[in-house]
């Protein structure tokens, strides 16, 4: 941290370092919202979250919302948000929302759709109205915010792998959990996951596979999906691991 | 913890190693169940597979699929704890079986157990002792009698067979915190359950992956469920409200708010799919317990009248548990680390020995073990721990964020 001391002599060489904003693309800086990767999800937090799924006020999210429009696709533990912003631009009549624990990470993504919302309206597109970003538990406060069968798609990117064996519990791919998220599913809702922990892939498989609400898309179906590309292309956390040539693996379900 | 309810005739009351099951009209015992002090628990816990029906999923497959490879499952756990120094065993929870042949006993301490008696035609024989992967917190028959529920706290709800007592336990379902109550609609149909993050969850029967709805509106724990007709329930919370809802459309019909934050309630139902009595016991109220009437009228609403508050002297001494007979309301609780039972009249709400046939209440203590000079000390679960802690790890974070632009801006400008 630079004490107020130094900033009264340190004039101007680097106005970048001290900005969480960076001059040059006018969008936050990651580097201002770092966080360590784990979170406990089963431990208290304070969440200020609705109680029921009427209680809501998307248009604080979605300024301009239409009345009867709701969110179809959830982006849980969406990290710094570079797939929810693939994904407002790919669906552009659908609301997308990203769900993250972490107070700093969540608040990047915020920052960051506030300044692609101010970018965006200065040249007169008035883009990324579409998708918003929510601090909260998705492991808890699912049935909070969607209705039953509200959503039509949910993305589990490279979620925490919890490795120890005790932790297992946390992971946000579980039995229990699973049928949460048939809950809001809809019939015929996809679930996309992508990891890049091929245990982790293969719990995730063998639970999707056991619960009687789902079945995996097949690989010629997973590869016509539309959205198959960017899974791989626009998470940062995917980036990272294309640059350290790891192996990524795809899941998609179908919920019955 | 210490277990009371009533069941007519019988008043049960379970504390330490015994449970008494008595007649609350006069100095007759009807039968006494004392633990063994070892259970013999030989088979293992449940695995924490859930179990769809198919059979597809053996607990074997789990362990090869963690990562990291964890040499021994827990369940050896409670076979080894045995030859270890332990905690005493006592009874936790009692219930019987609608057809009232059976008798289930959860108990906590070193061997956390699920007990099966037949209590009829045989006077409380042990049929069946059954390791619990962790202590429970709710117990729950369903209408035919076939099988009892148990929920633990870490929010996983197990199926034991009643008649199959070999048969290994299914997880049906999970919560992500402490079950506190658990129901099970007539029909099967439905199991509903409550938990520590406000929430009431219907699950479809048997098809138990399947959610049916939620019952959503509590700000708080909710701590108590009651049925009222087959497609009504009432609940009970830390948030001081008491709701009634239609659990099948997941809408709630009445809120009442109540004087303190709710930790049991009870119901007794008055008139048919009509009129009912529920029993709340608060939270930190010198009113220790009110008591409510609910009525239904025609056009399936739903009415709640405050009949009874009553001062059991909270404060002087730590409430644990109540149960209610058509007049009187027992309630159990800790004096000097003692059991203590204390009785008291429904109509005026006070404190009673009429109709308590004399001597009653040192027999039921005497005969629990509670006055004898080596009982161990007797504690109430402490419930402030119910409550959620609001712990802010957000405001300090962005007040910091505020500061740095608020000293750039100022750089700026400089």
């Amino acid at each position: 941290m630079v004490t107020t001391g130094e900033q009264a002599q340190d004039r101007d060489p680097e106005p970048d370092a001290l900005s969480p904003t960076s001059a040059v693309t006018g969008l936050p800086q990651k580097r201002f919202y770092r966080q360590r990767a784990h979170s406990n999800p089963i431990a208290d937090h304070s969440f200020d979250y609705p109680a029921r799924p009427e209680d809501v006020d998307w248009r604080k999210l979605y300024p301009s919302i239409q009345p009867g429009q709701q969110v179809r696709f959830a982006d849980i533990g969406c990290g710094y948000g570079g797939f929810l912003v693939t994904l407002g631009e790919m669906f552009p009549e659908k609301l997308s929302i990203g769900m993250e624990i972490r107070v700093k990470v969540s608040d990047y993504v915020v920052d960051r759709i506030a300044a692609l919302r101010r970018k965006s309206e200065a040249t007169g597109a008035g883009a990324y109205q579409n998708i918003a970003c929510l601090r909260t538990n998705a492991m808890k406060y699912l049935p909070n915010y969607f209705a039953k069968g509200q959503l039509e798609k949910m993305f589990f990117l490279y979620p925490d792998p919890h490795f120890k064996r005790a932790k297992h519990k946390w992971r946000i791919i579980n039995q229990a959990l699973l049928s949460e998220y048939a809950y809001v599913l809809r019939k015929g809702g996809l679930v996309y996951t992508m990891t890049d922990v091929e245990d982790l892939h293969k719990w995730i498989v063998a639970h999707m596979e056991e619960h009687p609400l789902y079945e995996r898309l097949t690989e010629a179906e997973a590869e016509a999906d539309h959205i198959t590309p960017k899974l791989y292309q626009s998470s940062e956390e995917g980036a990272k691991v294309v640059r350290n040539k790891g192996d990524h693996f795809l899941a998609i379900f179908r919920r019955l | 913890m210490a277990t009371i309810f009533f069941t007519e005739p019988e008043l049960v009351v379970g504390h330490g190693r015994r449970v008494l099951f008595v007649n609350p009209e006069d100095m007759q015992i009807f039968k006494e169940i004392e633990l063994p002090p070892d259970l013999g628990l030989k088979t293992q816990a449940p695995s924490s597979t859930i179990e769809q029906g198919s059979g597809s999923c053996p607990a074997g497959k789990e362990q090869q699929l963690a990562a990291g490879g964890a040499k021994q499952p827990e369940a050896t756990a409670s076979g080894s704890a045995a030859t270890k120094v332990e905690a005493p065993i006592s009874v936790q929870n009692v219930a019987y079986s609608p057809d009232g042949q059976l008798l289930a006993v959860t108990t906590s301490g070193g061997q956390k157990a699920l007990l099966l008696y037949r209590s009829w035609p045989e006077n409380a024989r042990l049929l069946s002792s059954r390791p619990l992967a962790r202590a429970a917190s709710a117990l729950r028959f369903c209408s035919d009698s076939s099988s009892v529920l148990v929920t633990d706290k870490t929010g996983d709800c197990y199926q034991y067979d009643c008649v199959e007592l070999e048969a290994t336990p299914r997880l049906l379902l999970g919560h992500l915190s402490v079950v506190y109550d658990i129901l099970w609609s007539e029909d099967q149909q439905h199991i509903i359950t409550c938990d520590r993050d406000d929430k009431i969850r219907v699950t479809n029967y048997p098809a138990t992956f399947d959610i049916h709805s939620y019952c959503l509106g509590h700000r708080e724990f909710v701590s108590g469920l009651a049925l009222l007709t087959d497609q009504h329930i009432a609940s009970a919370s830390g948030d001081k409200t008491l709701r009634v809802w239609n659990y099948i459309q997941g809408k709630e019909l009445l809120l009442h708010e109540l004087p303190a934050p709710a930790v049991r309630l009870l119901v007794r139902q008055l008139e048919p799919e009509k009129v009912f009595q529920a029993a709340v016991l608060f939270y930190g109220n010198v009113d220790a317990l009110g008591l409510y009437r609910l009525e239904r009228s025609p056009d399936e609403s739903w009415s709640v009248t405050a009949t009874q508050l009553v001062r059991a002297e909270a404060g002087s001494w730590s409430i644990s548990n109540f149960t209610l007979t058509a007049d009187r309301i027992y309630i159990t609780g800790a004096e000097n680390e003692r059991l203590s039972l204390r009785v008291y009249d429904i109509a005026t709400g006070q404190r009673t020995t009429s109709g308590v046939p004399e001597g009653w209440v040192k027999m039921v203590l005497d005969g629990l073990g509670a006055s004898e000079e080596d009982a161990p000390p007797f504690v109430p679960e402490d419930l402030s721990v119910w409550f959620k802690k609001r712990f802010d790890n957000v405001s300090d974070y962005l007040e910091r964020k505020k500061r740095r632009i608020e000293e750039q801006q100022q750089q700026k400008c400089g």
